[in-house]
């Protein structure tokens, strides 16, 4: 199998007719490549649907290109530029670490020594260290001095070394903050080094050390600062962090822990004594600017570091109490940063084409800049031409859900993790993209991985190519189309039907709010829009309010709790998102003790119904169960016969399978699916007009957040809440929402040139939702007060199919 | 626990069999499940495979359990035409190897290939007091998710 040569993503997701997008390439091995702009219709290489589609688009971009190999310099880090005072004749340096991966496998593709504090490379100057061997090391010039003693992974321990340079004395100190019965004393390591030390002009490091100053290597182009190569990657925690001019005792580093006390009364320096304020160097307080990326330095230079990569902040530091659990409010127990060897903000790469968009002439639709090589190559990097506000060019629009296209970018399950298999329930197939990113490591995981240190993912970067966001990809998670690929299906579907539409991101409706969509007489989701900004929901609930009408398109939507870093927004919208996984929801990592709140917005993570948000009262429906290996299909219910909704089924017969065909399992129902709950947030009005209960194989589950007891019956096979409600509700002033509550569901609209059940129930959907002017009012007795658990099961329109003797064959 | 069937007793063949019949019927279907579809490659009626036979549901979770390191997996070498069987490094950073040079055509049949090296490769008393090991105190059992 041919390893992808061709890698690249562009400085935007969503692009205004007019202005430009620049393109990122790495072309790693071919002198060329060709660049097509084209017109997204099909991803699905699937040969019983319509097979990989687009159109070429007429640009003056489209032409070949000289070919260049291009890195990402990953891994998160702090640096500070060189200065005079960090090149000491002796020093102490100190601070709190906990480890994650002190010991690595000789074939772990970081395996080496880290840097912790450091003002060293290529054996001059001096730093902290853990070695190969997983020991606390100091180094000065070629010389290591090592406890021999392993760090203890996922442990705080207090580190500190001096050395000075008149008598020559060396002190490496390890302390451990908890020690067990049976573990050996650490006595502080002394030697005698008579040298000077040599100072290399290079920058200080936090979480790494320099390897070099190479300004013409492709490494140190897409490094930060430009041109230095930094290597020794820490994977763990890293808490106040001190450098002084001289060989403090034990004592003074006690005191040393406290840092600069600039809130002290009498200020006459900048502490924590009079006499040690007059040798500090730097002493960083991590536990201030939590939501920057500037590690601020309480001593009297000001050396703050810049942080690269995005390491996670809000983390618990060596002092948590486990009183507070939101860092704004006790910034002092926050005093951690967690570096991760594989994080990623920005591949920071050269642009090697850019295209300004005509104002008129190119639709608003799903685009990606074709990527091809004479050999074989291909590539595609996906963009959105987006109208701008006030210039919307359709009465539909689409709502790409890039929030979620984030949150699984470059996803590592299947290779990572070893229940993966569980919940597919089949072996998992990976792709030549996955098999690129198990090696490359550097283009970052998604916010379902845990790190290559264990610890999970919840940053996200859409600056770095994300081989996930692509055509032509089945995801082991459906032996079918997921996410981007999947969401093809339905702008497939509206291509055929003739529908004229506009596009627009998750990333628009957060930033433009209901200005993005109010203009529109109805917004269509993708098949999986699980993670969502606050503003979102907010645009989307104030657009329903005033007669707006939403049709979801999909299952386990208004899910995750994120945030756009606010960090980021001088280099674009929407560049780097959060996501914290707290005490519940489906979780592949689960957020530690405390670190429960957003480093970026300082906003409580996880799911939107533990905020009070219940995830039914987006479109009526929240999702209830997953399954992974097939799909299955829905009948209709009586409350289909609603005059209110009645209309969406002409054409379709009462007892017609509903979807009993897909290119995703087979089915429309399928994958992860949601049901109407008045109880939680589906308004009391909301019609069931079709379910697929009861149909599901025993690899679909009840979401945990729905049940408080490990219990057996929870499965396909067992549990009643294991379906997809398809529904409708009405909104205020003639709005409306229509939910069809599986992923799969999209998936079965192509099927037979898209002429079938699934895509005539949309198609009326579309068409009543897309007329202009309010819905047409309900009956009169339509009006009436409803329980939320209350009803009343006598009337006809309550009763089930069976008791009103509608029994289905099959 | 269920313990892995012995070599050339009729029960494991009986598991092969079954297994074997769901694979057959699933070809087509854009999705897996150890299950036979009513109509070959149509999943409106799926009966059978695991949902009737419960010492191959519990053999087939118990190989799905595994952890990461030597686990195999599917590798699809050319999209929609060839699937090749590989082995999870287990270490980040090092893809999986393929196993051997064997190409399989078909998406469902190579989820039998491994069904059957599985059934070779796991002692009968996998998962047992006999393996119990350090690692089973640290995280390096067979029920991680990440």
């Amino acid at each position: 199998m041919t390893s992808m040569r061709l890698t690249g993503y562009a400085d935007k997701f969503s692009v205004h007719p007019g202005d430009p997008i620049k393109f990122y390439v790495n072309c790693n091995g071919p002198a060329e490549y060709k660049v097509e702009i084209v017109h997204l219709i099909n991803g699905d290489t699937n040969p019983r649907g319509p097979g990989y589609l687009d159109k070429p688009v007429a640009a003056d971009v489209n032409k070949t290109y000289k070919g260049r190999k291009q890195i990402i310099h990953g891994g998160s880090y702090g640096y500070v530029p060189d200065a005079k005072a960090f090149h000491v004749e002796s020093f102490t340096l100190q601070c709190w670490i906990w480890p994650t991966a002190p010991k690595t496998h000789p074939r772990y593709w970081k395996h080496g020594a880290q840097g912790l504090v450091t003002k060293w490379s290529k054996d001059c100057g001096y730093g902290l260290f853990v070695n190969e061997d997983g020991c606390l090391e100091l180094r000065i010039n070629e010389h290591r001095i090592t406890t021999g003693v392993p760090l203890r992974d996922h442990a705080w321990h207090f580190c500190a070394a001096t050395f000075d340079a008149a008598t020559g004395d060396v002190v490496l100190y390890h302390e451990p903050q908890v020690v067990y019965a049976l573990d050996p004393v650490i006595e502080p390591v002394r030697q005698i080094l008579k040298l000077a030390i040599s100072h290399a002009p290079v920058p200080v490091g936090i979480a790494c050390y320099v390897e070099s100053l190479a300004p013409d290597d492709a490494l140190a182009a897409s490094s930060k600062p430009a041109g230095v190569v930094f290597a020794g990657k820490y994977n763990g925690k890293i808490d106040s962090p001190r450098i002084c001019k001289v060989a403090l005792s034990r004592q003074d580093i006690e005191t040393m822990k406290l840092g600069a006390q600039p809130g002290l009364t009498e200020r006459r320096n900048s502490g924590p004594s009079g006499r040690l304020s007059e040798v500090i160097v730097a002493a960083w307080n991590f536990g201030k600017g939590i939501d920057t990326i500037v590690a601020s330095d309480e001593g009297p230079y000001r050396f703050d570091a810049q942080l690269v990569n995005c390491p996670n902040r809000a983390m618990t530091g060596y002092n948590w109490g486990g009183t507070n659990f939101d860092w704004k409010h006790a910034p002092h127990e926050y005093g951690a940063i967690s570096f991760h060897d594989d994080d990623v903000d920005d591949a920071r790469w050269s642009a090697d084409f850019e295209w300004s968009v005509p104002e008129t002439g190119v639709k608003s639709r799903f685009y990606a800049a074709k990527l091809t090589t004479s050999e074989g190559d291909e590539e595609f990097i996906p963009f959105w031409v987006v109208p701008r506000v006030g210039q919307e060019t359709a009465k539909i629009a689409v709502m790409v859900p890039t929030i979620s296209y984030m949150a699984y970018a470059n996803e590592h399950v299947a290779c990572n993790a070893g229940g993966a298999e569980l919940f597919v329930y089949r072996v998992p197939i990976m792709q030549q993209q996955n098999m690129y990113l198990a090696e490359h490591r550097e283009y970052g995981g998604s916010i379902y991985d845990t790190h290559t240190d264990g610890t999970g993912i919840s940053i996200s970067s859409r600056l770095r190519p994300i081989l996930s966001i692509r055509p032509k990809y089945d995801h082991f998670l459906a032996q079918a189309p997921w996410q981007y690929p999947a969401d093809l299906h339905l702008i497939c579907w509206l291509e055929t039907m003739g529908y004229d539409y506009d596009v627009f991101t998750d990333e628009d409706i957060t930033y433009d709010g209901l200005a993005r969509i109010e203009n529109y007489n109805v917004i269509i989701t993708g098949s999986h829009p699980e993670h969502n900004s606050g503003p979102q929901l907010d645009a989307l609930h104030n657009y329903t309010q005033r007669g707006g009408r939403l049709m979801y398109m999909g299952a386990d939507a208004w899910y995750w709790v994120h945030s756009y870093h606010p960090a980021y927004e001088s280099t674009g919208r929407g560049v780097v998102t959060e996501m914290r996984r707290c005490e519940s929801g489906i979780r592949t990592w689960r957020a530690d003790p405390g670190e429960y709140y957003h480093q970026g917005t300082g906003e409580l993570g996880g799911m939107w119904r533990f905020r009070g948000r219940y995830l039914h009262s987006v479109a009526g429906t929240g999702m209830s169960s997953e399954g992974f290996d097939v799909s299955s299909y829905f009948s209709r219910t009586p409350d289909s016969l609603d005059p209110r909704v009645a209309w969406a089924f002409d054409g379709i017969g009462y007892d017609e399978k509903l979807g009993n065909f897909g290119l995703v399992g087979g089915g429309a129902a399928g994958l992860e699916l949601d049901i109407v709950d008045t109880m939680l947030g589906s308004p009391p009005h909301t019609l069931a007009v079709a379910t697929s209960a009861g149909r599901h194989t025993e690899a679909y589950l009840l979401v945990m957040e729905d049940f408080g007891f490990n219990q057996q019956g929870l499965d396909g096979t067992t549990h009643p809440r294991v379906r997809a409600d398809i529904a409708f509700h009405e909104t205020p002033n003639g709005g409306g929402c229509f939910a069809f509550s599986s992923i799969a569901f999209c998936g079965s609209l192509p099927w037979n040139n898209c002429d079938n059940n699934i895509s005539k129930l949309v198609k009326n959907v579309l068409d009543r939702f897309a007329a202009d002017g309010p819905l047409p009012a309900p009956p009169a007795d339509a009006i009436k007060h409803r329980g939320r658990a209350d009803y009343d099961p006598t009337p006809p329109e309550h009763r089930s199919r069976k008791a009103r003797g509608e029994f289905l064959s099959g | 626990m269920e313990a892995i069937p012995k070599k050339g007793t009729p029960e494991r063949q009986r598991l092969i069999d079954e297994h074997k019949a769901c694979i057959d019927s699933m070809k087509g279907v854009a999705g897996f499940s150890v299950l036979k579809c009513g109509e070959p490659g149509d999943t409106t009626v799926v009966t059978g495979g695991v949902h009737a036979d419960p010492v191959l549901k519990r053999i087939l979770l118990r190989m799905r359990g595994e952890s990461p390191k030597g686990k195999l997996v599917v590798i699809c070498t050319k999209i929609e035409k060839e699937w090749r069987i590989g082995r999870l490094s287990g270490i980040r950073g090092v893809p999986p190897e393929f196993i051997d040079d064997k190409i399989y055509d078909d998406e469902q049949e190579i989820q039998h290939a491994i069904f059957l090296i599985r059934l070779d490769e796991l002692p009968e008393t996998y998962g047992f007091p006999e393996d119990f090991n350090e690692g089973w105190k640290r995280k390096d059992d067979n029920w991680p998710v990440t």
